[in-house]
């Protein structure tokens, strides 16, 4: 029998112990925060002058929120907490604008990481003899690089095969007997639907388990990967300003996504009111993350939508579980994996001379991937002119968009006027993917 | 600053002592574990018992590639599949690659000798590396990423390509060492041009740059274009990735971590060894290496071995940087490709001919440039500009796939490209890689 549990101690303390440790968590996460000057402020603008300010968990909530905006204007050095000496690793996510934002972690915090990585690989059934294919991005992005080190610590074999390329992935599932992926929820079905044109047959994989996310999904869409490919498939959420994934992960009873508490604070509050909501009811999922010292984050507001899973999961252990993921606050379109914001786009857009104002983005499923449309007008000199010139443009435009959102949309040009004009706030996202399933 | 000072500045004599040691234990655990080198061992008649001095290591059969290729996916294993922690394969994907295995003291070992690697080209703790190899099955992107974490500099895992981004962070973070490889390098010089940015204004110190040949011509214009010092690194994904061997502040030859990787030079037609300071291919026996370990690889490069007072104060062999490879495999855009993968994905494409040329050109963008001219049938040539597009797609794309790389597709007329009486001519390399290298 497999223990599936890494930190047993830790998994199935009782509560107050549990809130014990995150007091004391918090507090030596406050004292790194008020070393930076964004936090320094913010801290004694309620009251916070040192981490004995902080009495009990209660006091927290006199704690301002800190929003992705507050991370971009601190970027790219002002949440540093550390000694850049003592610091080994940056990664990035997309911000708001062409400004990304920015984490910073010491050995120590990498360690942290890789500890909660290993230990919600463990949960799910995962051990050493595995052969892991992380299909996840390598590089800047947090998905891949974030499950390498800790299936490599568990002792799993990875094969760092990045996202991509289909027929290599196939290839390397039959060949390396690859027993568990981890990739997105729709790259998984696009798989499968590549199976057949590649030659393959499920007879010719050993694959066991799914650790899929960075998007969110519905159980059906859980139970076709798992009928399809006749395996378990486990949630998994997290984001790069709380280190990456591993944040919450389901465990072998895929009844919600354990949210480790004793290294992230959450709370869930009302979006308008930003009242804390109780257990059970849908709101915007807010998190400080206690185990990182490079960049502290105090009550990060995620804009995912989310509810905490009233009782204690039949594992046993004593992290609150959470819903799958609702919905966003913002306007953030996730296209196959990766975040996108339409105020990117649209900063891209602007700087460029020959763009028109008028634009918008339409998002839609092109077989089981989603395709991002950028539909934009020009100028009616350049739109008579040679097609060469056109083509020209069009491709200017792709590769500033890849340069700000990391992916290529298809972008279509068109005579001044074509595109609807709206009365006051134009609706610029058009998101097609709901339709026709 | 020495990464290892007791290993990278060790006397000659304990070094050999080092090397045998590990070399017999080498010998003794895959004539044990390898049904492969056993066979081998075997048939050469040769025992692990004969190993008595460093010499005796010419009694060993070679390894190729070739072998490396047919023992595909595990048959070169020494340690049981439980125990290894990382896989690699080479660029070279189509049909079988080569794969490399890395057990968890493997992986220590490769973080360490990257770590020297870095420090040798002047890094250490305080320095932000930008890391633009590419992350993924490719062993450049994470073996540089696992040697900066030993030495505790940072590290900026942004991976190959976005090259506004690259620049946006280069300022952003204050980057101090920039690796990638040197096309790249002179890429990222081009646009910076462009977008009217100074090298000058940047804090990069060093550029640390591998996985392709380049030249000595290369390296005045990548220092001049991106001030920096432009450090030549080596190493192979069969023998652990990037950290076989790197320069040293005195661009003078790449020092080998011989304690791990024993390096020999062989006439490459009679397999006889060769002494130090004469020119031949270039064969490693890995001697910790417990997941894939090789013993005396051909590496199919040519070079040659030295030793001399290097006033780093580093006493480990140097090698010459490359003269080039003594086979056809082409590296392009730091990716391995053989013509015959080429042909190979292109004679399996409907409405083309059995014709076809690989004309490589480095132009002022001192990117590779790969036009793949290929001739399609004689009626479909006449037909509709929008079916010859559909193929041209179709070869960009199933070449993209398979090898990885993006090339230049000319469709031409039949009879257009030379035809030859004895070889075909299949790939013109215009490049002048060895410019400088008298």
């Amino acid at each position: 029998m497999i223990d599936l549990y890494k930190d047993r101690e830790i998994e199935t303390m009782d509560r107050e112990a549990l809130e014990a440790l995150q007091l004391l968590r918090y507090k030596s996460t406050v004292a790194n925060a008020l070393k930076t000057p964004f936090y320094k402020k913010r801290l004694n603008s309620v009251g916070i002058k040192s981490a004995r300010d902080l009495k009990n968990l209660l006091d927290i909530k006199k704690i301002p929120f800190t929003t992705k905006e507050d991370l971009r204007e601190a970027y790219p050095f002002g949440l540093l907490a550390s000694d850049k000496e003592d610091v080994v690793r940056m990664h990035a996510s997309s911000g708001t604008t062409g400004t990304p934002t920015v984490i910073y972690q010491t050995q120590e915090d990498l360690d942290n990481w890789t500890n909660l990585t290993t230990r919600s690989l463990v949960s799910v059934g995962c051990h050493k003899g595995d052969i892991f294919q992380n299909m996840m991005t390598y590089g800047l992005f947090t998905g891949g690089i974030g499950l390498h080190y800790g299936a490599e610590k568990l002792g799993m074999l990875v094969i760092p095969a990045s996202s991509g390329n289909t027929k290599r992935q196939l290839q390397l599932m039959k060949d390396f007997e690859t027993t568990v992926v981890h990739a997105t929820p729709s790259y998984m079905l696009y798989l499968y639907s590549k199976m057949e044109e590649y030659g393959y047959t499920l007879s010719d994989f050993k694959l066991k388990k799914a650790l899929v996310g960075a998007e969110p999904h519905s159980e059906e869409i859980r139970r076709k990967i798992e009928k399809l490919f006749n395996i378990d498939a486990y949630n998994s959420y997290g984001l790069s300003e709380m280190n990456g994934p591993s944040v919450a992960f389901e465990c072998e009873k895929k009844a919600g996504m354990h949210l480790w508490e004793d290294s992230y604070y959450m709370e869930i509050v009302d979006e308008d009111t930003l009242e804390e909501l109780s257990d059970g009811e849908t709101g915007e999922l807010v998190l400080s993350i206690l185990i990182r010292n490079a960049t502290p984050i105090l009550r990060y507001r995620t804009r995912d939508l989310t509810a905490i899973i009233p009782g204690q999961c039949s594992c046993g252990r004593i992290s609150k579980r959470i819903t799958r993921i609702k919905g966003r606050t913002d306007d953030m379109l996730i296209i196959n994996g990766v975040n996108v914001f339409p105020s990117q786009i649209e900063e891209v857009i602007m700087k460029m001379p020959e763009v028109g104002t008028n634009y918008r983005i339409l998002v839609r499923k092109e077989g089981l991937l989603d395709r991002l449309i950028v539909q934009t007008e020009v100028g009616p000199s350049i739109f008579s002119d040679d097609a060469r010139d056109m083509n020209a443009l069009k491709r200017r435009i792709i590769d500033n968009l890849r340069a700000s959102i990391t992916i290529s949309p298809t972008v279509e040009l068109h005579e001044p006027g074509v595109l609807p004009v709206q009365e006051g706030k134009a609706i610029r996202v058009v998101d097609k993917r709901g339709e026709n399933k | 600053m020495i990464y290892n000072k007791e290993i990278e500045q060790m006397n000659v004599t304990q070094m050999q002592e080092i090397q045998l040691k590990r070399l017999k234990d080498l010998v003794k655990r895959v004539y044990e574990k390898v049904p492969f080198y056993k066979k081998k061992f075997d048939e050469s008649g040769v025992k692990p018992e004969d190993i008595k001095t460093l010499a005796d290591i010419s009694k060993l059969p070679f390894t190729t590639k070739n072998e490396m290729r047919e023992t595909f996916p595990y048959g070169l294993l020494s340690s049981p599949l439980d125990d290894i922690v990382e896989i690699h394969t080479s660029s070279g994907t189509t049909g079988t690659p080569v794969v490399a295995g890395y057990t968890e003291n493997d992986r220590t070992l490769w973080s360490e000798v990257m770590a020297r690697c870095l420090a040798m080209a002047g890094a250490d703790k305080t320095d932000t590396i930008q890391n633009a190899y590419g992350y993924g099955l490719f062993t450049g992107g994470l073996g540089v990423h696992h040697g900066a974490g030993p030495l505790g500099a940072a590290v900026i895992p942004i991976s190959s390509g976005n090259t506004q981004k690259q620049l946006q962070y280069m300022q952003d973070f204050k980057s101090t060492v920039l690796t990638c490889t040197p096309s790249y390098s002179l890429f990222m010089a081009e646009v910076a041009s462009e977008s009217g940015l100074d090298f000058r204004n940047f804090d990069l110190k060093a550029g640390i740059f591998g996985a392709e040949p380049w030249s000595d011509n290369m390296r005045v214009e990548i220092e001049k274009k991106l001030n920096l010092k432009a450090y030549d690194i080596y190493g192979l994904t069969e023998i652990i990735g990037p950290g076989v061997s790197c320069e040293c502040q005195e661009q003078n030859g790449l020092h080998i971590n011989e304690d791990f990787f024993y390096p020999e030079i062989i006439d490459a037609e009679t397999g006889e060894v060769l002494p130090e300071g004469e020119k031949g291919e270039l064969v490693f026996t890995t001697l910790s290496r417990e997941g894939t370990p090789l013993i005396r690889y051909r590496t199919r490069d040519i070079t040659w071995l030295f030793r001399d007072k290097c006033s780093c104060g580093r006493t480990t062999i140097k090698m010459h940087r490359l003269l080039g490879r003594n086979d056809d495999m082409l590296i392009i855009k730091g990716v391995n490709v053989f013509p015959s993968q080429i042909e190979n994905i292109l004679m399996k494409i409907e409405n083309t001919e059995p014709h076809y040329q690989i004309i490589i050109d480095r132009e002022s963008t001192q990117l590779d440039n790969v036009e793949l001219q290929v001739e399609v049938e004689e009626n479909f040539f006449s037909d509709e500009t929008k079916d010859l597009e559909i193929v041209k797609n179709r070869i960009h794309d199933e070449m993209k796939q398979q090898l990885g790389i993006s090339l230049n597709i000319k469709l031409v007329e039949p009879k257009t490209i030379e035809r030859s009486m004895g070889k075909a001519k299949r790939v013109i390399d215009k490049r002048d890689l060895k410019a400088g290298e008298k």
